[in-house]
């Protein structure tokens, strides 16, 4: 994983968005987050978190021959983020790089794909990612402080091979993913974009905002809760598991209030939910990449293990994926 | 008419807010009765109560933002209270 050195407390944001910085906490759990500097890019993140996660595997960047990544904070409108990670990895062939356009839920997507590719026998040393420096794109006025509050940058990256590593690895065992259209406008950034108009953005559409992240958040809680709880039921149903037998669960880190409902609709008890929000804040598709890097550095996933990965996002997209240490 | 475990929540998140129950048409949201995370608890609670669930196109904060919505919401719904 990859995070910016600096380090945004609620002390120096809250008096930007008008309100208070335990405001902040109560309302999300966040206390810090790590924003990029002016000259930093997701792609430079997001290329710092797959050579640690490639150092952490024993494997060089020569051996990868498939790159799939996700951002909602990219370097460029146009190419995606997956060739500028491809051109950063010193020793890195012309293998495909893939770009998803999941948000929160790159790391499911990016998982059941490398899992395709592996058994279709395409690839055999796949990287996947996720990365923001979606500190850039935020509306940092008080209009906005209920969204701007939440966001942190930073990047994680798994390796995803048909042998296992030596030291440490983690067994996908499955993944369960789906989508609600109908509420595309309800998590979305508008612009550029063909839906607005005779241009992607005209000159009015730009002084309105429409290039800044807009979020209907009781809807999205509502809905991810709901729909979480459901997926999580669902594939622990049909890996014939019971909640019980799962060791850890890794959420997207979305705010605390909504880990802590989902935690209460499964009646799990907290220390079964990994976070590190209060930390690093919500690094949207790439807090599931952070998240599942530090329980592992912080030993909290044991041989033989379950660990349930869950994450929604815009679209809506959400899912599940269940994992085994070995 | 909302069923009684209703009307006591939200009598209870009146109390809470430290302010009076809202008329039928004011927001639950504006007069502190519901934030996003206690509409999670409400919803859970409304589909408990009458046995049903709340489906996914309706599953919205506009659904449940003053009692007349919500009695539509039952009403539309078909329970009988």
């Amino acid at each position: 994983m990859a995070l910016p050195e600096r380090i945004v407390t609620n002390a120096e944001l809250a008096p930007i968005l008008g309100v208070t910085p335990d405001w902040i906490e109560a309302n999300s759990g966040i206390r810090t987050r790590r924003w990029v500097c002016a000259n930093q890019s997701a792609s430079d993140l997001a290329a710092a978190a797959v050579d640690d996660a490639l150092l952490q595997s024993d494997c060089t960047a020569a051996q990868i021959d498939y790159l799939i990544g996700g951002t909602l904070s990219p370097d460029y409108q146009i190419p995606g983020i997956a060739p500028l990670v491809q051109r950063k990895l010193n020793g890195c062939r012309q293998i495909p790089a893939l770009d998803l356009r999941v948000g929160c839920a790159t790391i499911l997507y990016s998982l059941q794909i490398a899992r395709a590719l592996i058994a279709s026998q395409a690839a055999q040393n796949i990287v996947c990612f996720g990365a923001e420096a979606q500190s850039k794109g935020l509306d940092l006025h008080p209009r906005s402080a209920a969204l701007s509050m939440l966001f942190g940058d930073g990047a994680g990256a798994l390796l995803v091979s048909q042998q296992p590593a030596n030291n440490f690895s983690l067994r996908v065992q499955d993944v369960l993913l789906a989508t609600d259209g109908n509420f595309a406008e309800d998590l979305c950034l508008h612009a550029p974009g063909t839906a607005n108009g005779a241009r992607w953005m005209d000159a009015e559409q730009r002084l309105d905002g429409w290039h800044l992240p807009v979020m209907n958040g009781r809807t999205v809680i509502l809905q991810a809760v709901r729909k979480l709880t459901e997926v999580t039921l669902e594939i622990l149903a049909r890996n014939h598991l019971s909640l019980e037998q799962i060791d850890l669960i890794v959420p997207h880190q979305a705010n605390r209030n909504l880990l802590d409902a989902l935690g209460k609709k499964l009646s799990l008890p907290e220390n079964r939910i990994f976070t590190n929000l209060d930390r690093y804040g919500n690094t949207s598709g790439a807090s599931a990449f952070i998240a599942l890097c530090e329980a592992q550095r912080q030993q909290r996933i044991e041989l033989n293990s379950h660990i349930l990965l869950l994450a929604f996002g815009a679209g809506f997209t959400w899912g599940a994926a269940l994992l085994t240490a070995r | 008419m909302l069923p009684n475990a209703i009307i006591n929540y939200l009598q209870q998140a009146a109390k809470e807010a430290r302010t009076e129950m809202p008329d039928r048409n004011t927001s639950l949201f504006e007069a502190g009765l519901l934030d996003s995370f206690s509409l999670v608890e409400f919803v859970t609670l409304l589909e408990n109560e009458l046995g049903i669930r709340v489906s996914d196109a309706d599953l919205r904060p506009e659904t449940f933002a003053t009692i007349a919505k919500i009695e539509g919401y039952i009403a539309q719904a078909g329970v009988v209270v």
